[in-house]
């Protein structure tokens, strides 16, 4: 019995490694001999049945129209099977690429469909196993765009898994199908969490407002002004001090006074995948609010922005964060 | 997913039935047809969105139905019609419940069967075509429940489906002839029923006065046949079927006893089998194939005797050639006769008994009359001489319209009385009076002559051609034939029953319209017959043997290697495609 599922297995193994060797990732596919398979349907077993019973028909009552019709069908059945290998074959698909989407969305695969001048195609069905799956017709257009979904799991990179290309036109006795696996891939964000943490007291993003200190030194020296009471000794001017004798204080172009600042180190709760939720939620959030804001993980600090170009920006290395494909 | 079949896949599946259920109205119960007309209504209906898919109850209410009206109908179970009644029934009502692919294919494969099973009840080729005019239709809907994202309208659909059905179909026709023309063809498996709603045609296996005058209405075919050489002169085509022993005073008949055609078959394979010892040779072959139209009985007529035979027939005793079946579908039969031979030179004690059998009583002057010949006459040959001479010198009169005989004593009747009649009359009057003096006879019933048709080289025999007439058993002669009808009607013989009945004018009366009777018209009416002959001699008729015949052409020598090679090849080559397809 285990050496039986190790056997299948094994095969198993076997079948996937060939199918990937014949049909290598590529961003655009041409379905030709080498890659279409075919064999009859489930259809045409049934018709076998039907014509082996007319054959007895046949023979018992030594009809020779009888004969006819049963040797027509099978003769159907054969050529049917041309048929439907010709209604893939000459197909050309194209990955036009994936759009990003959150862990546990669905990632979208856009493809084009071109097909050959003056071989229309009937009945494609597209589908990914367990997926998305779709059904096509290629008549008057030469060339249709098709979106398929795929569902996520994780964050990082979404690979297109192998996508099944198949028909059964124009009889339903002959399945021809192909395995395309392209060579594009979408980002998966991290999924973001319902409802982001918000720091009791001190609010994260409170702490550069109200004049405290900011760490790490991204406010650029902006001028002196005369002392005044309550000004921080760490903020007077001890250089000018000594020239003239007399206080002045410090002051700085205070970009953060306006930007915020999502911190890795500042969060609360552990976890790697915990935190990047919730700077994705907070990301979203200020982009909500056409807020600036700045990122900064470990080994990544992305500047202070807005706009969409940014939130993509900050997603992706949200998404991508210790990610080894990258 | 995309399992569910579109508006126009159902109005195609639907169209299907009706073509493929049409010819069965002929041949099955009438009562079918309200049944289907309402399964395909109410199945409109539900797609128009007027009703709703019929419940379970009224789908086993209607399925009650459908079995009560197939018991009431009288079918015989077994029986072919009983299956294909029931076939239908299930068809028509799956068409109530079609919603996924899958009943949809189930409809339209019990379809392709029911277009092959209609080839058992017709065979010509307007049945052919009708056939494949039905495969068209099952085809355009095989493709039309596979669509479901449909790109064109209802009428582009159609225009499509057809066009793609057709072309298929075409391009299959090469590999199917191949597949025709070469697949093995074996002998029956097991025994079927046969169809049986059928009329039964042609020559009976009794004759009562009238019986034959009656077959002599009818322009139907009843047989054609292909010489090998030249062709007999035409007084000389006596094609024998059945021979009639016993008389009951009015009727002729096979045996005493009705019995049925297995029964025949069972006497002709027991004490009333085929003598080939008692038959002594003589005269020129006459090489010739029959192919004999369907007739629902087993009765095959050829020149007497026919020595070799080849096809599935029995021969009895009294030279008979029978089919083992019914004949259900045309029939090929090759032959050869030795019409000058001599038959039962010594003729065996039952059949002698069997051939001067009267009843006891009945027809006393007729008795009388050959009672007082022979004392005048004293040999058998003066005898039958003065019996002849009676009918050809007496007021006898050949026609068709005889007037109706009193229900005894009909051969006084019609020796004293009536003296007008047709060959059944001469032929049961003249056997009576030769056994009534000890000579041993029998009736005679089959075909005499035929049509030539010059443009096929054939002889077209139809039911006007049915004939009766005698066989007289002679010392030192055995059985020679008599045709009482010939000292009456010389021209019957010798030009057929038209030019005999001219005077008369009753030939084909009944038919309204003859094509016979315009030169040209009767020219296109051969032509077609012509067309008809081959299609029954070599579509119909392609059998084992033909196969044989025709690898053998083909390859030379027949050899069951050749086949295997040339079907090899042809796999080999199938295989070849296959590959290029997949690899």
């Amino acid at each position: 019995m285990w050496s039986a599922v190790n056997m299948v297995e094994a095969l198993r193994g076997h079948w996937e490694n060939w199918v990937q060797q014949r049909l290598p990732a590529a961003r655009v596919t041409t379905l030709n001999q080498r890659k279409i398979f075919i064999v009859p349907s489930k259809t045409a077993v049934g018709l076998l049945m039907l014509i082996a019973l007319l054959f007895l028909l046949g023979i018992n009552f030594q009809n020779s129209l009888v004969y006819i019709i049963c040797f027509w069908l099978l003769s159907l059945l054969l050529l049917t099977i041309f048929y439907t290998w010709r209604n893939l074959a000459g197909l050309t698909l194209t990955a036009l690429g994936v759009e990003p989407c959150f862990a546990g969305e669905k990632a979208v695969l856009e493809v084009e469909l071109t097909r050959p001048a003056h071989q229309p195609k009937y009945a494609l069905e597209l589908a990914w196993e367990g997926e998305d799956q779709v059904q096509v017709d290629l008549v008057t257009a030469q060339t249709l765009r098709v979106k398929l979904s795929h569902s996520t799991s994780g964050r990082g990179y979404f690979k297109p898994p192998r996508l099944r290309i198949a028909t059964q036109f124009p009889t339903g006795l002959a399945l021809a199908w192909s395995y395309v696996t392209f060579d594009v891939r979408g980002l998966v964000y991290p999924a973001p969490v319902e409802k982001a943490f918000q720091p009791s007291g001190n609010a994260q993003r409170e702490n550069v407002a109200d004049g405290r200190e900011i760490a790490g030194g991204s406010n650029d020296f902006g001028g002196i002004r005369d002392y005044q009471q309550g000004d921080g000794s760490k903020r007077i001017h001890w250089a000018k001090y000594a020239q003239t004798g007399k206080l002045y204080t410090k002051t700085f172009v205070d970009y953060a006074s306006h930007a915020l600042w999502l911190e890795w180190d500042e969060l609360p709760m552990p976890g790697i995948e915990v935190r990047l939720s919730h700077l994705c939620r907070k990301v979203l959030e200020f982009h909500q609010e056409q807020r600036e804001y700045g990122l900064r993980i470990p080994g990544i600090l992305i500047e202070p922005g807005k706009g969409e170009a940014h939130k993509a920006r900050c997603l992706q290395a949200l998404a991508l964060f210790g990610v080894q494909d990258a | 997913m995309h399992k569910q079949i579109t508006y126009t896949g159902m109005i195609w599946l639907l169209a299907a039935q009706v073509v493929v259920m049409l010819p069965f109205l002929f041949d099955l119960p009438i009562w079918l047809l309200p049944v289907l007309l309402f399964a395909a209504g109410w199945r409109l209906r539900v797609l128009s969105g007027a009703a709703l898919q019929p419940g379970n109850v009224i789908k086993a209410l209607l399925i009650v139905l459908g079995i009560g009206g197939l018991v009431l109908s009288g079918l015989k179970f077994p029986s072919l019609d009983a299956m294909a009644t029931l076939l239908l029934l299930g068809f028509a009502f799956k068409s109530l419940e079609v919603a996924q692919r899958r009943d949809a294919l189930v409809v339209i494969f019990i379809g392709y069967f029911l277009v092959a099973l209609h080839f058992l009840y017709a065979q010509s080729i307007t049945a052919a075509l009708y056939g494949m005019v039905s495969m068209i239709v099952l085809t355009g809907a095989l493709v039309g429940v596979q669509q479901s994202v449909a790109e064109f309208s209802a009428g582009q659909q159609v225009r499509f489906n057809l066009r793609l059905s057709v072309f298929m179909l075409l391009q299959c026709l090469p590999l199917m002839l191949v597949i025709f023309v070469f697949a093995p063809r074996l002998p029956p498996l097991w025994s079927l029923p046969m169809p049986t709603g059928q009329a039964k045609m042609g020559v009976s296996d009794r004759m009562a006065p009238g019986d034959i005058e009656k077959l002599s209405q009818s322009d139907a075919l009843a047989f054609r046949v292909t010489f090998k050489g030249k062709k007999p002169a035409q007084h000389e085509l006596y094609w024998r079927g059945m021979v009639f022993n016993h008389f009951d005073g009015r009727e002729w008949r096979q045996f005493e006893r009705d019995i049925d055609p297995q029964q025949v078959q069972s006497a002709l394979l027991t004490n009333y089998r085929w003598q080939p010892d008692a038959l002594r040779l003589q005269g020129e072959p006459i090489a010739y194939e029959a192919v004999y139209e369907k007739t629902g009985q087993p009765w095959l007529f050829t020149l007497t005797p026919a020595v070799d035979v080849e096809g599935d027939v029995l021969r009895g005793a009294d030279y008979r050639v029978m089919a083992r079946q019914d004949l259900q579908a045309p029939f090929l039969l090759k032959a050869v006769s030795y019409p000058d031979s001599q038959r039962d030179l010594a003729l065996a004690p039952e059949l002698r008994q069997l051939a001067l059998h009267l009843p006891e009583t009945g027809d006393a002057r007729t008795r009388d009359l050959a009672q007082q010949l022979w004392r005048e006459t004293g040999t058998e040959q003066a005898y039958l001489d003065r019996v002849l001479a009676r009918f050809r010198d007496q007021r006898f009169e050949y026609t068709l319209k005889p007037p109706t005989l009193s229900a005894s004593d009909t051969i006084d009747a019609f020796l004293f009385e009536s003296q007008r009649g047709f060959c059944a009359h001469y032929a049961g009057s003249f056997v009576f009076l030769m056994r009534a003096a000890g000579i041993p006879a029998r009736v005679v019933v089959g075909y005499q002559g035929g049509e030539w048709n010059a443009a096929g080289d054939y002889l077209a025999i139809h039911q006007y051609d049915a004939h009766a007439w005698a066989e007289v058993w002679l010392t030192g002669q055995g059985w020679v034939r008599i045709d009482p009808t010939t000292m009456v009607a010389p021209s019957r013989t010798e030009q057929g029953l038209e030019a005999a009945m001219q005077a008369e004018g009753s030939f084909l009366a009944d038919s309204m319209f003859s094509v016979r009777k315009i030169a040209w018209l009767n020219g296109i009416r051969q032509q077609l017959d012509t067309v008809q002959y081959g299609w029954r001699r070599w579509v119909l008729g392609y059998d084992g043997a033909e196969q044989a015949a025709l690898l053998k052409s083909l390859l030379g020598t027949f050899s069951v290697q050749g086949v295997a090679l040339l079907m090899g090849g042809g796999l080999q080559r199938l295989a070849c495609c296959g590959w290029c397809c997949w690899g």
